[in-house]
C-alpha cells in the first residue's frame, strides 16, 4: 500500500532526472554536436543544482530548459559557432523567393532526411522554437517560459521558422534556384 | 469566422492551441471554404511530416550517470523528510488558531496516522502535478463570487471560498481535483511567486483534524470545519502557511 502510493518528487534528482532527455535533445539541436551537447547538459545540471533555491516550484522542465538554453548560448558565443544566425534578413529573403504555402501533398512527399538537414540549417532563434514545439511537444506557454520570450514572439517565430524551413527544403531539393 | 480570422487560427489549431469553441468555429468555416481547408490540410500535413522526420535525441545513460555522480560529489545529502507533527507551536500568530484547532479535532489523527501519511503524500503529489501539468486552474478568477458558484453542480458539497488579497494571499482560481479517493475542490492562492493549493473534501465522518506536515520540501496544514476536511499545501515557509490558514479560517467560518 505504502509502496504503491503516488510518490511526489523528493530530491533534485527526482525533480530533474525525468527531464534529462528533453534537456539533451534541446542541447543537441542547438549545438548540433553530441559531445558538446553532453557537456552542456552536465554544465546545466550543475548550475540548476546550485541554484535550486531559486526554483520557484513551477514546472521543472521549463526551468531546466531555460538553463540548458543559456548554457548552449554562452558556449556558442565563446566558440563563435553560430555566426550568421542574427544577420538573417527575414523580409528581404522572404519576399524575393517566397515559395508560397506548401500543400499537404508536398509535405507528405518531403523526405525525412531533407527535413532534418533543413532544420539543422535554420537560424538558431527559429530552430529552438521548432525543436521545442514540434519535437518536444511543448505548448506555446512553456516555450515562452523556457526561451524567456513573450508568447506572441513564440508564435511569430514558429510561423517564420516554418516558412523558412519550407524555403530551405526547396533549396536543398534544388526545386528553386538559389538567389 | 471569416477567412482572415481563419488564417490566424489554422496554425494555432494545428498546434493544438485553440480552445474548443474556436476550434469548432474554425471547423465550421473550413467546411464552407475550400481555400482555407486546403491551408489547414497543409498545416496538418506539415506537422505530421515534422513529427515523423525529426529525431528526438535522448540523453545517453552514461552521461546521466556522470551527472548523477557529479551532483553527489557536490554536496552532502539533505536531511531525511520529517513525518507529520502536531501543529503549530512556532508562532504567536498561529497560537490562537492552534488552540482552537487542537480543540477541534487534533486527537482524531492519532488513530489514523498511517492513513494521514498517505494523504499527505497524495496531496503534495497533486500539488506538484498541478504545477507541472499546466493544469493549475479550471476557473481563473480573483473574485470569490465567481469561483464559488463555479463548483456548483460539479461537487456534492459547496466549498467555502474567500479572497485573501488584503492578507497578502490573493485568490487566483480553482479546479476539480481528487484526494483520498473523493472529488475535491482545489482553491489556488498566490503568495508572491508561490502557489498555495487548498484541497477541500467531505470528511464523511473521518475528520483529518489539525496536523502539520512536511514532505519533499513542501509544507502542509490540515484542519476540519464542520463535515469538510481541508489541506493547504505550498512551498512557502510553514509559518507563512500558518498565517494563510488562520486568515482563511477567519474568513470562512
Amino acid at each position: 500500500m505504502e509502496a504503491s502510493a503516488p510518490k511526489a518528487p523528493q530530491t533534485f534528482e527526482e525533480l530533474m532526472l525525468p527531464h534529462m532527455d528533453a534537456a539533451y535533445n534541446l542541447a543537441r539541436w542547438l549545438l548540433r554536436d553530441p559531445h558538446d551537447a553532453e557537456d552542456a547538459l552536465q554544465d546545466a545540471c550543475l548550475r540548476a543544482y546550485r541554484s535550486i533555491e531559486r526554483f520557484r516550484g513551477g514546472d521543472g522542465r521549463a526551468w531546466l530548459l531555460t538553463i540548458v538554453r543559456n548554457v548552449c548560448y554562452s558556449r556558442m558565443r565563446r566558440g563563435r559557432r553560430e555566426p550568421a544566425a542574427d544577420a538573417f534578413d527575414e523580409d528581404a529573403h522572404g519576399s524575393a523567393h517566397d515559395p508560397g504555402e506548401a500543400n499537404a501533398v508536398e509535405w507528405r512527399e518531403t523526405k525525412g532526411e531533407l527535413l532534418r538537414q533543413a532544420l539543422e540549417q535554420l537560424p538558431l532563434e527559429y530552430r529552438e522554437v521548432i525543436v521545442l514545439h514540434e519535437i518536444e511537444g511543448l505548448p506555446y506557454r512553456d516555450i515562452a517560459e523556457a526561451a524567456e520570450i513573450p508568447i506572441g514572439t513564440v508564435m511569430s517565430r514558429l510561423a517564420r521558422g516554418r516558412r523558412r524551413l519550407q524555403t530551405e527544403i526547396l533549396n536543398l531539393a534544388g526545386r528553386v534556384p538559389r538567389p | 469566422m471569416n477567412c482572415n480570422e481563419s488564417r490566424a487560427a489554422i496554425e494555432a489549431d494545428a498546434d493544438g492551441e485553440l480552445d474548443t469553441i474556436r476550434h469548432l468555429e474554425l471547423e465550421a468555416h473550413l467546411r464552407a471554404c475550400p481555400d482555407c481547408a486546403r491551408l489547414a490540410e497543409g498545416a496538418r500535413a506539415r506537422r505530421a511530416a515534422l513529427r515523423a522526420a525529426l529525431p528526438r535525441f535522448t540523453a545517453p545513460p552514461r552521461v546521466v550517470e556522470r551527472i548523477r555522480a557529479s551532483l553527489m560529489a557536490e554536496e552532502a545529502p539533505r536531511s531525511a523528510p520529517r513525518p507529520w507533527v502536531a501543529w503549530p507551536s512556532w508562532s504567536v500568530v498561529g497560537l490562537a488558531a492552534s488552540l482552537a484547532l487542537a480543540a477541534l479535532g487534533g486527537y482524531a489523527w492519532g488513530r489514523s496516522r498511517g492513513r494521514g501519511d498517505v494523504l499527505l503524500r497524495e496531496a503534495v503529489s497533486d500539488h506538484v502535478r498541478s504545477l507541472q501539468a499546466g493544469h493549475l486552474m479550471d476557473v481563473v478568477s480573483t473574485d470569490q463570487h465567481t469561483v464559488k458558484p463555479w463548483f456548483i453542480g460539479k461537487l456534492e458539497f459547496s466549498p467555502p471560498v474567500a479572497d485573501l488579497a488584503d492578507a497578502g494571499f490573493p485568490l487566483a482560481g480553482g479546479r476539480l481535483d481528487n484526494l483520498d479517493g473523493r472529488n475535491a475542490a482545489a482553491l489556488v492562492f498566490h503568495r508572491r511567486l508561490h502557489v498555495i493549493n487548498v484541497f477541500i473534501w467531505p470528511a464523511g465522518g473521518t475528520q483529518v483534524g489539525a496536523r502539520r506536515g512536511r514532505e519533499s520540501g513542501y509544507n502542509a496544514l490540515t484542519w476540519s470545519q464542520g463535515d469538510l476536511n481541508f489541506m493547504a499545501v505550498s512551498d512557502i515557509p510553514a509559518q507563512e502557511l500558518g498565517q494563510f490558514v488562520a486568515a482563511f479560517r477567519g474568513r470562512t467560518q
